[in-house]
């Protein structure tokens, strides 16, 4: 209402381009000015070798992101898919290495690891889903504390050691583009799809926005929160297998530094750390363009330094813009 | 003392004041009426410096005033006393009273705790607060939370003190004990404004009122020259010639909810009731009689130690889910905590009871065509603002027509059996005329109503029989020729009611 | 008139409102979006020599593209520091890149390096296994690549790995250490800090004491071997319960020189840390080079110190390249057999103790 109330004016175009700032699809034209206003300081950088380079790199964090959104929606969060990344890398591996994997060898070796890998996303997705819906706990704590212990039994129970010698059609997954392309938008477009279309993504925004008038409006706020958490846990274990496939290995420490970029992803995209806002479109996009950041900042061949504080710097506004629309809205 | 001339205020083209004026002396009371979005609150903002009249000048104490912040204002003696009140729970009294000057020891920054006590216990004494300074404000109940805001905006030597909707969340005894100090104020030489809904209380409190309409001042004078009827024609613009439905009494109608014994320790106990079908059924007594945790006992948000629920003759064990399913719908008191996502679009607020009846095959994927017809019908039905569009927050919405969409929302599921939690609260009076149509109405289909009130004329206006609360148990029952003002009062003040009245 | 005009009222109230607050917030945006370009500008502008990134490629210097897994401590700020000027030296131009700990970073970070087409990569692999496709990625592209202080697993994949031998320069140190001690007959109690054994080089370290230590049988007698998993903690609980069951220990040696605070501690508050030639000095020796053993060194307190020699390693890994390009032979392992540093030769080799230098610009990592 207010925007068309504001679109109406013409006049008002410092107006509408802060309304545009702070909607959804902020974070896009950000992309997309941010691109046409690197390519002349960054030469080699509207390449279609270093575009494609970009969006290979960044198809597992998409998958990642897509399911924290969903958390972030229904008013939760979820740290601990870095460490289920992890997790489900070394089972996956240990399944199906032909080094020294159970099935190693075996024509069942790559469903069958896929399989483990997705089932230990479902695990921990679902452990962390009981502990938020029965036991009430907050997200915060109880998906820090996941985080610790997988990431903690990961690492022991590998003793630190990557585990290579992965079947070759595994590998492709992750590292060709084109499959790596499919899985991950088939799992954005099914969670684009099921948030939209389904009664269990509109549930999942009731329970983000108000989850006591949710309650008593006869959503069944504990089962979609915890379909919800195992969701995301699925995602990272997909992203797993992208990332293992990619870099031919299972590791205990894959993912491991990725968190802020998941949040923020989703974040960037317009998806509130308050719950009840976001959608996958809008994290696709945030994950667009902290993979043009990241990308284009390295051909400015800035430092490490420049680099980190330049991407906290744009996290930081996205969040404070997740404030400022919020204020809007109740305004 | 405050003076206003012609004040005009436009945000963005659309004016939301055109040209209010009116002139009020030292010791007099100002009563300002108007529907919700009628300007009230703009006015209020300009005179508190939260923005600058666009049009217009303002005097106070005979010299313009022009506050260009908050701040502004209270330094020229201007107190807000707000409905939603603005003090720190967890901090004392005296911290509250005290939080913008503590009081020092000398000139180093410590706070002067025996100085401190003293004054906030001299200002405590002059508005009739028996609590001690060290009490944490959390510790008071609304209307002495009331009485600190009062004493806070005496300690800042205020001139003019602003009442925003000051009783909507006291009982009836601490809005008499809030007028007796306003009546003090007066006598002070304070210059008063008295905002509410509640027009009775306003032309018993006030010496002059002004009525605003759509930004405009519609009409103004003594208190002498209006009365009910004539403020409310004036606020809405047309004369309501009954504000409350013409109701047929229901014939002898079969039981739709039998409540046997119910008993929750520090809740309720032993309440047993019916409620027929098309009836409306009044609950009423004072805030935390029981009437509340009652509803959400029957609607399963609550638990229960002992007793029975039948509806339509089966046992119902009441919880959410199931209790929608077997026909229950429970509209809250609290509509913007548990009654609405506020920031949700209005369109999904709607759907949200009734959602699962549109998900189709094993993923639920939703027919949108048919929700959206079932959305256009309902909203048609609850007469909702047709300018609001679907996708917009329900928080844009007035707080009649949030209402509406919480009524509409359960109005979709077809229910058996409504529970009403103060349907009408802080709602203008043309919406609660057509909410109070509305639930005659669906009385009339067949359903059962049971409405918890804490204004008895509505309940007298509404219901077919009342049932009255004190400390949980039900002390009185009144059929709608029995309605009576007093016996419902000492009903709900805890006295027995005399033999043979219970039957 | 009814509820519709209420709500328009309404509404006009509510689009005023929201027009305020934008109103006071767009001065804040458009002010936050030009510093940040601002910040963006300024910063590339005051780069180092390349900084002004031209595409690589074609005519001209050669361009060499160098991944850091990590810049968390002294050591990788040094040697990055190390590749800058060696490559300035040599008038190449270098891009830089750090991962953060993460393999899936470094091996786009590389893959882009590949699409602009450097003529060749140095390479802090994030660990053995993962940098596989990395070095997969440069063999196709025919770009020389080579990797920095980590060999990679087997694979068929081609690289030159610049290493330091920790085992030589570890034995090395300690053996100038005992030498020294057991001069005139002395016999020593002594204590060696343990690195993690999951790391290969904390295996090498230990292997090198060992084997000095059992050339001198008699003469040094080793007391406590302290595992510290490379964790200062640790290791400050290890010296201070060693010191107490041992209290006559008169020699220690530590698998790397990020340990010494705790050592130092420890000998502290056993009052038993005094200057070389003073009565009741604890023999100390450690592994690295860096900062804190430099100023040790200089102070007097510090017997030897053994030193990777990052300015060989980043000389000997860009000639590798400069070698691999112009079609040469270079070996798959090129050794670092580093130099001990002691109190007989601070003043000539300092300048080649990466810790020396960092500790001379006032502990200020280069950079921005």
């Amino acid at each position: 209402m207010t925007a068309e109330a504001t679109a109406s004016r013409p006049s008002r175009s410092g107006l509408r381009w802060g309304r545009l700032l702070l909607s959804d699809y902020a974070v896009l034209v950000l992309s997309a000015g941010w691109f046409v206003g690197v390519m002349p300081l960054a030469p080699g950088f509207a390449t279609w070798e270093n575009l494609a380079n970009l969006v290979g790199g960044m198809l597992p964090l998409l998958v990642v992101a897509t399911g924290q959104t969903l958390v972030l929606i229904t008013g939760g969060i979820d740290l601990s898919v870095t460490s289920t990344i992890a997790l489900a890398s070394v089972v996956g591996a240990r399944v199906m290495s032909g080094d020294s994997g159970w099935l190693g060898g075996s024509v069942l070796a790559v469903p069958a690891g896929v399989a483990a890998m997705l089932a230990v996303g479902a695990a921990v997705g679902g452990l962390n889903g009981a502990a938020v819906t029965v036991l009430r706990m907050p997200p915060f704590i109880v998906t820090l504390t996941t985080m610790m212990f997988v990431s903690g039994f990961a690492i022991w129970w590998t003793q630190s050691r990557n585990i290579g010698g992965l079947p070759a059609g595994f590998v492709a997954i992750g590292a060709r583009t084109l499959p790596a392309l499919l899985v991950a938008l088939g799992v954005a477009g099914a969670a684009h799809a099921v948030l939209t279309r389904s009664l269990a993504g509109r549930w999942a925004y009731a329970i983000g926005h108000n989850p006591r008038a949710a309650f008593i409006s006869g959503v069944p706020v504990r089962r979609v929160t915890l379909l919800v958490y195992v969701a995301c846990g699925c995602g990272a274990a997909v992203a797993s297998v992208l990332y293992t496939g990619r870099l031919e290995a299972g590791s205990p420490v894959h993912g491991q530094r990725i968190l802020l970029d998941v949040i923020g992803a989703a974040v960037l995209g317009g998806t509130s750390l308050f719950g009840g806002r976001g959608t996958v479109v809008g994290t696709a996009f945030g994950v667009l363009f902290l993979g043009l950041l990241d990308n284009s900042l390295n051909l400015l061949n800035l430092s490490h330094f420049t680099i980190m504080m330049t991407k906290g710097a744009v996290i930081l506004v996205a969040a404070w813009m997740d404030t400022v629309r919020r204020r809007l809205d109740t305004a | 003392m405050i003076a206003c001339r012609g004040i005009v205020k436009r945000f963005g083209g659309v004016p939301v004041l055109r040209g209010v004026s009116f002139a009020l002396s030292g010791g007099r009371t100002l009563g300002l009426v108007g529907e919700n979005g009628a300007g009230k609150t703009t006015l209020m903002n300009i005179l508190g410096g939260h923005y600058p009249p666009d049009e217009g000048r303002m005097w106070l104490g005979g010299v313009p005033y022009v506050p260009r912040h908050p701040q502004d204002a209270a330094r020229c003696g201007v107190a807000f006393i707000h409905q939603e009140l603005n003090l720190f729970g967890n901090l004392s009294i005296a911290e509250n009273l005290f939080l913008t000057a503590f009081p020092t020891v000398g000139r180093l920054p410590c706070i002067h705790r025996g100085n401190l006590r003293r004054r906030a216990a001299a200002l405590l004494e002059e508005v009739g607060l028996s609590a001690g300074p060290d009490t944490p404000v959390e510790r008071l109940s609304a209307g002495e939370q009331q009485l600190v805001e009062i004493a806070k905006a005496l300690s800042l030597d205020a001139r003019l003190m602003i009442f925003d909707e000051p009783t909507t969340s006291l009982t009836r005894q601490e809005t008499e004990r809030l007028f007796a100090r306003m009546g003090q104020l007066r006598v002070r030489g304070l210059s008063l404004i008295y905002i509410s809904h509640n027009l009775e209380d306003v032309l018993r409190l006030c010496d002059d009122i002004v009525v605003l309409r759509d930004g405009e001042q519609v009409g103004g004078g003594p208190r002498a020259a209006f009365t009910v009827d004539r403020l409310v024609s004036m606020m809405v613009g047309r004369s309501i010639t009954r504000l409350f439905p013409a109701r047929a009494a229901p014939v002898s109608a079969p039981p739709l909810l039998e409540v046997r014994h119910l008993t929750q320790p520090g809740m309720v106990a032993d309440i047993t009731f019916t409620l027929h079908r098309g009836e409306v059924l009044g609950l009423a007594g004072l805030m935390g009689s029981g009437r509340s945790e009652l509803a959400r006992i029957l609607f399963g948000l609550d638990p229960f130690a002992r007793g029975e629920i039948r509806l339509a003759g089966r046992p119902l064990r009441p919880a959410p889910r199931r209790s929608i399913r077997r026909g229950l719908a429970l509209v809250t008191e609290n509509r913007r905590e548990e009654g609405l996502c506020l920031e949700a679009a209005i369109a999904d607020n709607l759907a949200l009871v009734t959602l699962a009846a549109h998900a189709r095959g094993p993923f639920g994927w939703l027919e949108r065509a048919g929700l959206r017809r079932a959305i256009e019908g309902v909203r048609g039905a609850v007469r909702l603002t047709p300018t609001a569009p679907d996708a917009a927050p329900a928080s844009t919405l007035s707080g009649g027509n949030q209402q509406k969409v919480v009524l509409a929302k359960w109005l979709l599921a077809r229910p058996a059996v409504w529970i009403l939690d103060e349907p009408t609260r802080g709602i203008d009076v043309g919406a609660k005329s057509e909410l109070y149509q509305l639930i005659s109405d669906l009385a009339s289909e067949g359903t059962g109503v049971l409405v918890i009130s804490s204004e008895i004329e509505e309940l007298f206006g509404l219901c077919d029989r009342i049932l009255v609360l004190s400390r949980g148990e039900i002390r009185d029952e009144l059929a709608r020729d029995a309605f009576d003002r007093e016996r419902v009062l000492r009903a709900a003040l805890g006295e027995r009611p005399r033999p043979g009245v219970l039957s | 008139m009814g509820p519709p005009e209420n709500r328009d009222a309404e509404a006009g109230k509510l689009t005023a409102r929201t027009q305020a607050i934008m109103k006071r917030m767009l001065p804040m945006l458009r002010g936050i979006g030009g510093l940040a370009l601002a910040a963006v500008l300024g910063l590339s502008g005051c780069g180092r020599p390349g900084g002004t990134s031209a595409d690589a490629g074609g005519q001209g210097p050669m361009t060499v593209g160098v991944s850091f897994e990590t810049l968390q401590t002294e050591f990788w700020v040094a040697a990055l520091e190390a590749f800058r000027e060696e490559l300035g030296k040599r008038n190449m131009r270098m891009l830089e890149a750090v991962a953060d700990g993460d393999a899936n970073r470094q091996l786009e970070q590389v893959k882009s390096f590949i699409t602009r087409k450097v003529d060749g990569l140095v390479v802090v692999p994030k660990d053995a296994k993962t940098i596989i496709p990395v070095l997969k990625s440069a063999n196709r592209a025919g770009i020389p690549i080579v990797l920095f202080n980590r060999p990679p697993d087997k694979s068929e994949a081609r690289s030159v790995t610049v290493v330091a031998d920790n085992y030589a320069i570890t034995r090395a140190t300690v053996d100038y250490m005992v030498r020294q001690a057991v001069r005139g007959g002395r016999k020593h109690k002594a204590m060696i800090l343990i690195g993690d054994l999951g790391d290969i080089n904390s295996i090498g370290r230990r292997d090198g004491f060992d084997d000095v230590v059992k050339a001198h049988p008699g003469a040094i007698e080793v007391v406590a071997r302290i595992p510290t998993e490379w964790n200062q903690e640790k290791a400050l609980a290890g010296v201070v319960n060693a010191l107490q069951a041992h209290p006559d220990t008169s020699f220690i040696f530590t698998s790397s020189d990020f340990l010494f605070p705790s050592v130092v501690s420890a000998l502290k508050s056993a009052g038993k840390y005094w200057k070389v030639g003073e009565p009741g000095h604890v023999w100390l020796g450690g592994f690295d080079g860096d900062g804190m053993a430099y100023q040790m060194l200089v102070d007097g307190y510090l017997d030897a110190d053994g030193v990777q020699d990052v300015y060989f390693e980043a000389a000997a890994a860009v000639q590798a390249i400069v070698d691999l390009k112009a079609g040469k032979a270079v070996p798959e392992r090129i050794e670092d057999v580093g130099f001990v540093i002691h109190q007989g030769n601070v003043k000539e080799m300092a300048p080649r103790m990466w810790g020396a230098r960092t500790r001379r610009q006032g502990e200020r990592p280069p950079g921005p």
